[in-house]
C-alpha cells in the first residue's frame, strides 16, 4: 500500500486497495495521480479468483449449484436461477408453475436485499453513516423470511433442477406481505434522508456520465445501462420463467450520471415489490419439483441462458458432451463489463468522484473474479 | 417497442459470413456464425455497425482435427453479441490456428479488452493488436499457466461437443441441419 | 509558610485554574465521546453502548484504559521527532483558550483584553499539528489528509474572523468578559443571526467535523492524517478535536448566546456556569447530530463554499454592522 514513484514533479501512483473501505471487495485500483486528480485508473483483478469455471468442468452439473451462490453472494438467487434454467433448457425439463412462481418471488426478494445493501454501502462511501443501518434493518426482515424456507441467509442453494427444494407455507406468505407493506412505508425515510439531501445530490449529479455508445462498446447492462436511458432488462426483453405474466415497468434515467443510476435502483425496489405482490396473488397450487433423473446427461452441443441479476445481465454458456459433467461452463457476470469501462470513464476526475462512481456501479468483486 | 423484430441473418450473409439460424428455445441464441481467423475483425465491425453489444468472449479446448492438425491448435474462441432493443443473440465461433494468435477486436469493442485478457489467461490464446496483454485474473508472475486447457485423455473432438445434424422429421422445429463449427 | 507567602497569589490562582481546566478537558472528552456514540446510535436506530455500566456510562472509561495500554507503534520510516510531536502539538494548544473563556461571572482563569484574538490564534496552531502528523507519518494517505486539512483551515479562518469581528464592532472590545457583559439585555444572536450561522458552520469546518471531515475521510483515505497513530497518540488527537469543538461552541455561546446569562440562580456569580454549559452542550448536540445525518462534501465543493459563499456573506454582514453601529 505504500509504494511511491515520482515521475513528473507532481505525479505519483496511489494504490487504492486491495484493502480499502470503498472498493467493495478485494479490488486494487492503481491510480496515477496529479494532486487530487486521477489521470489513469487501472483496476487490477484476481485477488479473489477461485476458478469457478474449472470447477464447473470437473464435477457433475448438480454439484455446481453451491458455486453459483458463491460468485455473487449478495444476490445469489438469480445466479441459482440462471444455472438451473440453463440445465433445464439443455435437458428439456419442464418446471411446474408453482415452482416458477416461488422462484420469482424469492429472486425478487433477493434483488431488493441487494439494492438495500448497495444503498447503504454507497452512502457509507460518501460519508453518511446512517442510511446503511436503516437499509440493513429492512434487509434483516428479508433475510429472516428467506432463511425460513431456504435455510441460509446469504449464499442460497435453494433451486433444484426442475423446481425448488422446499415449499413455501402460509407464514412465509404472510411475512412477505407484511414486509411489502412495511417497506412501502419506509420510502419516505429514505427520501428525506438521502434523495433530497443537498450534499448527496451535489456528490452525484453530473458525475460519471456514461453515454449509450460507451455502454454498448463495453457491454454494460443492468441499472448502470438503464441510468443512461436504454430500457434493456432481460426480464422484459428476453423473458424467462413466469415474468411475462406480471405487470411491471423498467425505470430508466436520462443522463447516465451517478444520480440517475441511484434513482433507477431505488425505483427498481418498488417494481420488485409489485412483482412480489402479483406473484403472491396469483400463486397456483401444485407440485414444486418435476421428476428429473438423478444423473442428468447433458446432450452434446452448446446452450446459453441469460437472467437479470441485480447488477445486470448474467449469462451462463454451457457446452455439453454427453456426460453429466459440462465440457465447458462459462459464466458471464454483469459487473465484469460494468467495471471494464473505468479506465475510460475515470480519466481526469477527482478522487472523491472516483469513489462516487465506483459506488454507483454496484460492484461485487467476487463475481468479477469468479 | 412496437418495432417489428428483425432477422439479422441476411445482414451477415450479405457480408460474406457463414451464418445459420438456430433454434432459440434449445440453444439460447438465434444466429450462429462460423468464422475464419481473418474474418474476426470484420465480424466485430459488422456487429458494431448493426448496434449489437458484446456479451462475452470465451475459449474452448477440443481435440484438434486429425487432418488439419498442422493448422489447428484445438482451441476455439466463442464470441457472443446481443441487442438492447430486440431479442437477438448471435454467436461467432473461430478456430485458433497453430500460432495461437488471432486478431483482437478491442479497438472496436473496448469491452473485449478484459474478455480477451481472460481468454489468454485461461487458454493461452494471444490476441494481436491488444494494447495490454497482461494477465488479468491470474498471477502476473506466472503468465504461462493456462488452467482451462484440458489434459489429453479428457479432450473431445469438436463433433462430440456440438449439436448433431437433425433428422428431417424434427425440421419443423425450425432447426436447420448443422454441424456446429 | 514562608515560601508560600512569597509566591504571588495570581500564580497560585493560575496553577489551580490550569489543573481544573485540564481535568475538565478530560472529563469533557469522556462525556462528549459517550454522547457522540449514544446519539449516533439513536440516530441510526440502535441503542449505542449498553454493556459497560448501566446504559454504557463507563464505556469511555474502559476505552480510555484500553487506549493507554496500547503499544505505541512507531512505523519504520517515519520522521521520529515529528511523528511523536504531532499529538502533543494537537493537544497542548487547546488548553490555553480555555483559560480565557468566562464560564461565569467570577469563574474565569484570566481575562485578557485581547481574549478573542488569542482564542482564534490558538485555533490556527491546531492545523500545524495535523500537518506535522500527516507529513511525519511517511504515508501517502496521511499526507493527503494533511494537505486537505491545511487548505480547509486556511479557507475557513476568514469567515470565522469576519463573523466574530461583527460582534466586536458592536461591543468595541476583544475581552470576552465585557462581550458577555454587553449581552445583558439582548443576546447577540438576535442582532447578528447571519454571523451566528456563518460562525457555527465555519467552526464545524475548522474542527474537521462532518460534513467537513475530509482530512480524516475514512472511505477515501483510510483515516487520513492519523492513519499511522495508535493508542495514546490517537487519543490525544481526539481529545484535541473534542476540546476544539468545545471551544468553538463556547465562543459561539459567549459571543452570541449570552454566555452565562440566564434566569436568576442563587450564588449567580458562580452558578452562572450552569447556564453556560447548558448552552454549550446544546450546540455540541447539534454538531453531533449533523455529523450523523449528512454525507461528506467533496473537497472542491468545500473550498468553493468557503470562498464563494461564506466569505462574501460575512463581509457584507460586517459592512452592514459597521454602517449601523456608526449611525
Amino acid at each position: 500500500m505504500l509504494e511511491s514513484e515520482y515521475q513528473e514533479h507532481n505525479r505519483f501512483f496511489l494504490n487504492m486497495g486491495p484493502q480499502h473501505p470503498s472498493t467493495h471487495g478485494v479490488l486494487l485500483i492503481v491510480l496515477e495521480m496529479e494532486g487530487e486528480y486521477v489521470l489513469d485508473p487501472q483496476p487490477v483483478l484476481g485477488f479473489i479468483h477461485r476458478m469457478h469455471e474449472k470447477m464447473g468442468e470437473s464435477r457433475p452439473c448438480q454439484s455446481f449449484m453451491p458455486n453459483t451462490a458463491r460468485m455473487d453472494y449478495v444476490c445469489a438467487l438469480p445466479y441459482n436461477h440462471g444455472y438451473v434454467s440453463l440445465i433445464e433448457r439443455k435437458a428439456e425439463i419442464e418446471v411446474p408453475k408453482r415452482a416458477e412462481y416461488i422462484r420469482v418471488i424469492t429472486s425478487e426478494l433477493n434483488r431488493i436485499a441487494s439494492h438495500l445493501l448497495w444503498l447503504g454501502a454507497y452512502l457509507l462511501d460518501l460519508g453518511a453513516f446512517t442510511p446503511i443501518l436503516y437499509g440493513f434493518d429492512d434487509r434483516e426482515h428479508i433475510l429472516d423470511i428467506l432463511e425460513s424456507i431456504t435455510g441460509s441467509r446469504l449464499t442460497y442453494c435453494y433451486y433444484r433442477f426442475g423446481g425448488v427444494y422446499q415449499d413455501i407455507d402460509d407464514t412465509f406468505i404472510a411475512a412477505t406481505r407484511a414486509f411489502v407493506k412495511r417497506l412501502r412505508k419506509r420510502y419516505s425515510i429514505y427520501e428525506k434522508l438521502v434523495t433530497k439531501n443537498i450534499i448527496f445530490i451535489k456528490r452525484t449529479e453530473n458525475i460519471g456520465i456514461v453515454s449509450p455508445d460507451m455502454a454498448l462498446r463495453y457491454g454494460m447492462t443492468g441499472p448502470n445501462l438503464r441510468g443512461s436511458g436504454i430500457a434493456y432488462d432481460v426480464r422484459k426483453n428476453e423473458p424467462y420463467s413466469v415474468y411475462p405474466e406480471f405487470d411491471f415497468e423498467i425505470p430508466v434515467g436520462e443522463q447516465g450520471d451517478c444520480l440517475d443510476r441511484y434513482m433507477v435502483r431505488v425505483k427498481e425496489i418498488e417494481q420488485s415489490l409489485r412483482i412480489i405482490e402479483q406473484a403472491l396473488d396469483q400463486l397456483p397450487d401444485g407440485p414444486i419439483r418435476a421428476k428429473v433423473p438423478k444423473n442428468i446427461k447433458l446432450t452434446p452441443g452448446d446452450c446459453n441462458f441469460a437472467v437479470e441479476a441485480a447488477r445486470g445481465e448474467l449469462s451462463y454458456y454451457l457446452v455439453g458432451d454427453g456426460t453429466s459433467t459440462p465440457y465447458r461452463l462459462k459464466v458471464r457476470v454483469p459487473s465484469y463489463s460494468n467495471l471494464s469501462c473505468l479506465p475510460e470513464l475515470g480519466r481526469g476526475i477527482l478522487l472523491p468522484d472516483l469513489v462516487s462512481i465506483l459506488g454507483s456501479f454496484d460492484l461485487v468483486i467476487p463475481e468479477i473474479d469468479r | 417497442m412496437a418495432k417489428k423484430p428483425k432477422d439479422y441473418k441476411e445482414d451477415f450473409l450479405h457480408q460474406g459470413f457463414d451464418a445459420n439460424r438456430t433454434d432459440y428455445n434449445r440453444r439460447g441464441y438465434h444466429l450462429e456464425v462460423a468464422l475464419n481467423v481473418n474474418q474476426v475483425r470484420k465480424f466485430a465491425q459488422t456487429a458494431y455497425d448493426l448496434g449489437f453489444y458484446i456479451v462475452f468472449i470465451a475459449g474452448l479446448h477440443v481435440r484438434p482435427d486429425e487432418e488439419q492438425d498442422k493448422r489447428n491448435s484445438g482451441l476455439e474462441v466463442v464470441y457472443q453479441f446481443s441487442r438492447y432493443d430486440q431479442l437477438y443473440r448471435i454467436k461467432g465461433c473461430v478456430s485458433v490456428p497453430n500460432t495461437h494468435k488471432i486478431p483482437s477486436i478491442s479497438d472496436i469493442y473496448q469491452g473485449a479488452d478484459w474478455h480477451e485478457r481472460e481468454t489468454r489467461d485461461f487458454y493461452g490464446v494471444v490476441f494481436d493488436g491488444h494494447p495490454n496483454m497482461k494477465p488479468l485474473l491470474l498471477a502476473e508472475e506466472d503468465p504461462d499457466f493456462h488452467p482451462l486447457l484440458k489434459e489429453e485423455e479428457k479432450l473431445k473432438s469438436l463433433d462430440e461437443v456440438s449439436w448433431p445434424s437433425e433428422i428431417p422429421e424434427a425440421a419443423k422445429k425450425e432447426a436447420e441441419p448443422e454441424t456446429g463449427r | 509558610m514562608d515560601t508560600i507567602s512569597i509566591l504571588p497569589p495570581e500564580l497560585i490562582r493560575m496553577v489551580i485554574a490550569a489543573i481544573i481546566i485540564i481535568s475538565f478537558l478530560f472529563l469533557n472528552a469522556i462525556m462528549m465521546g459517550y454522547a457522540e456514540r449514544k446519539i449516533a446510535g439513536h440516530v441510526q436506530r440502535r441503542p449505542g453502548p449498553m454493556e459497560v455500566g448501566s446504559h454504557g456510562i463507563l464505556q469511555m472509561v474502559v476505552d480510555g484504559v484500553k487506549l493507554v495500554g496500547k503499544e505505541l507503534l512507531i512505523p519504520f520510516n517515519v520522521d521520529r521527532t515529528l511523528f511523536r510531536v504531532a499529538p502533543l502539538l494537537s493537544f497542548t494548544p487547546v488548553i490555553l483558550p480555555l483559560l480565557v473563556i468566562p464560564f461565569s461571572e467570577k469563574l474565569q482563569a484570566r481575562d485578557l483584553n485581547l481574549g478573542l484574538l488569542f482564542i482564534v490564534t490558538m485555533g490556527s496552531v491546531n492545523v500545524m499539528a495535523l500537518l506535522v502528523g500527516g507529513w511525519g507519518s511517511n504515508n501517502k494517505y496521511s499526507m493527503f489528509g494533511a494537505m486537505r486539512a491545511v487548505a480547509q483551515a486556511i479557507a475557513y479562518e476568514i469567515p470565522i474572523l469576519l463573523s466574530l469581528l461583527a460582534v466586536v464592532l458592536m461591543c468595541n472590545t476583544f475581552s470576552l468578559k465585557e462581550i458577555v457583559g454587553a449581552q445583558q439585555n439582548i443576546w447577540f444572536v438576535f442582532l447578528q443571526p447571519v454571523a451566528f450561522i456563518i460562525y457555527v458552520v465555519a467552526g464545524l469546518a475548522e474542527t474537521n467535523r462532518a460534513p467537513f471531515d475530509l482530512p480524516e475521510a475514512e472511505s477515501e483515505l483510510t483515516a487520513g492524517f492519523h492513519t499511522e497513530y495508535s493508542g495514546m497518540g490517537f487519543s490525544l488527537f481526539f481529545i484535541g478535536e473534542y476540546t476544539n469543538m468545545f471551544i468553538v461552541a463556547s465562543v459561539a455561546t459567549v459571543l452570541f448566546l449570552g454566555g452565562w446569562h440566564g434566569p436568576h440562580l442563587p450564588y449567580g456569580e458562580y452558578l452562572g456556569v450552569v447556564w453556560f454549559l447548558l448552552k454549550v452542550y446544546f450546540l455540541l448536540f447539534l454538531m453531533i447530530m449533523v455529523r450523523w445525518t449528512y454525507p461528506r462534501v467533496r473537497f472542491d465543493q468545500l473550498l468553493n463554499f468557503a470562498w464563494k459563499y461564506l466569505v462574501p456573506f460575512s463581509l457584507v454582514n460586517l459592512l452592514i454592522t459597521a454602517v449601523v453601529v456608526k449611525l
